[in-house]
């Protein structure tokens, strides 16, 4: 039962991007810190400005990622589900949590503290090495995908919507994870792009309706001065006369 | 019998001399027998579309009116003498007359001081529809509602208003519409010209005026600047067939023909 749940644990953590680089025997020790943690659907992990010392990944279950809007209302950034790790940035960092987490169902957690972690660094300087590794191949995915962001801003500013035509620029619709959060971003850029597209043309269509406004008093009183002369009844009279010679040559 | 086509508006600038124009060259295209009569005798400007400029003009119809000719002297064979530009050319040997109003400012201002008979006017216009056979007769009229413009309306089997999307020509249009039904024209057709592209609900445009004059409305011309920048060159529909305003005039064209 406990090698099940080390099994288990060190199947979790294999899942994170922060220790899928590491070896079996690590892996092993590291699961020796892990503390197990369930939470009740809309029970709170943690609150945005808490001091924070612990990553956590999630087993089963999903959590929502919240913050507060400028007028107090709470603002849901993310989901997160099996595999997924939050909190990850307190694990090096003693900032407060930038965001808060609240179960969105029952959810199993892999707690893992600051200290357990610090002390096998201390021990495993090569480990540290595989981290740091892992840290800096995620950093550099990330540039990427801001300088992408920054090309992107440069030609929407300009009107110059091409981008979201290639099709090189799909991937970025698909759905982004939380451990992603550049790419995410980049995804939600993307999004942007495209109803801002949107709202340009239907703007460029719409059009005027014009409403035909008449005057019906000034018609009846126009309509009557041109028909009260004697040339105009004279002119009417012609004209029918006209009209039937017309019509009985035909 | 031929038909009397009488085309105009209630303003200036609706591009009648224009539509006038091009419409009689589409219509004889059709190898129909066509004359065109400018009877804007205070402001002509249709001869210009013809080819015909103030060295090659003969007779007018202002002489007409004053008895110095009959009013088939006044004829120009735009098929026979015209055809010197792009769009012309292609009229050659098609029959197509017109009937010029004088450009000189002496026998302008003789007709605006004296006036003339209009009954005169009538007579001539009967001539010319009998002795050439034509099958349809222009009138391209001078703005507003004016002794010979009433004459022009009374006469005509067909009455072509033209007006702009605005709500000063949709006022003066309502009083010419009262004008034709109180002399009993027998078919009244709109046109809409000069419509700044893509700013009006075309579908909701057209069924207010429909609604409105209860005439249907032939077509919605676009305002374009190809069609100023060329107006006084050549005919636009006939050098420029496949733009959109050429298209659009061509559906008025069959309007008219279609007429029984």
């Amino acid at each position: 039962m406990v090698n099940d749940m080390t099994d288990d644990t060190i199947l979790q953590l294999r899942k994170t991007f922060l220790f899928s680089g590491l070896p079996e025997d690590v892996l092993s020790v590291l699961s020796k810190s892990i503390v197990h943690r369930r939470l009740s659907k809309d029970e709170i992990l943690f609150r945005k400005g808490d001091a924070g010392d612990s990553l956590f990944m999630i087993g089963s279950g999903w959590v929502k990622i919240v913050t507060e809007d400028g007028l107090g209302s709470q603002l849901t950034l993310n989901q997160c589900g099996p595999g997924e790790a939050v909190g990850e940035m307190s694990l090096f960092d003693q900032a407060p949590r930038s965001a808060g987490v609240v179960a969105l169902s029952d959810v199993t957690l892999l707690e893992l503290k600051q200290d357990a972690l610090l002390k096998l660094l201390d021990q495993r300087p090569d480990v540290a090495l595989l981290v740091i590794r892992g840290i800096s191949s995620r950093l550099r995915g990330s540039t990427t995908y801001i300088e992408k962001a920054i090309e992107w801003s440069k030609k929407m500013a300009e009107g110059d919507f091409s981008f979201i035509e290639q099709s090189s620029s799909g991937e970025f619709l698909e759905h982004a994870t939380q451990e992603d959060r550049a790419k995410q971003f980049l995804s939600e850029f993307f999004k942007m792009a495209r109803n801002v597209r949107a709202r340009e043309e239907k703007l460029k269509q719409q059009v005027e309706k014009l409403t035909l406004q008449i005057d019906e008093a000034r018609r009846k009183q126009e309509f009557e001065e041109l028909t009260s002369s004697d040339f105009y009844a004279n002119l009417k009279e012609q004209a029918k006369k006209l009209r039937e010679q017309r019509q009985d040559k035909k | 019998m031929g038909k009397i086509v009488s085309i105009h508006s209630f303003r200036g600038g609706t591009g009648k001399s224009n539509t006038t124009a091009n419409l009689a060259a589409q219509v004889a295209l059709r190898d129909k027998r066509v004359g065109v009569v400018d009877t804007d005798i205070q402001s002509p400007g249709i001869h210009v579309l013809f080819g015909l400029d103030e060295q090659k003009m003969g007779r007018t119809i202002n002489d007409y009116l004053h008895g110095k000719c009959s009013i088939g002297d006044v004829a120009f064979s735009v098929g026979e003498n015209g055809t010197d530009s792009l769009g012309r050319s292609q009229l050659a040997g098609k029959k197509l007359w017109l009937f010029p109003s004088s450009i000189k400012g002496r026998d302008i201002s003789q007709i605006l001081r004296e006036g003339y008979d209009v009954n005169k006017l009538n007579e001539g216009l009967q001539t010319l529809m009998r002795e050439l056979e034509l099958d349809y007769l222009f009138i391209d009229t001078h703005p507003g509602l004016n002794e010979e413009t009433l004459l022009s309306i009374a006469i005509s089997d067909i009455l072509l208003l033209i007006l702009r999307p605005d709500n000063q020509d949709f006022q003066g249009t309502a009083v010419t519409v009262d004008i034709a039904r109180s002399l009993d024209v027998p078919n009244l057709l709109l046109l809409v010209n000069k419509a700044v592209p893509g700013k009006y609900d075309y579908e909701d445009l057209k069924a207010q005026v429909e609604n409105l004059y209860g005439a249907p409305l032939t077509s919605i011309l676009p305002l374009n600047f190809e069609i100023a920048d060329n107006a006084s060159k050549d005919l636009f529909s006939l050098r420029f067939p496949d733009h959109e305003w050429s298209q659009g005039l061509r559906s008025v064209a069959e309007a008219v023909l279609s007429v029984k």
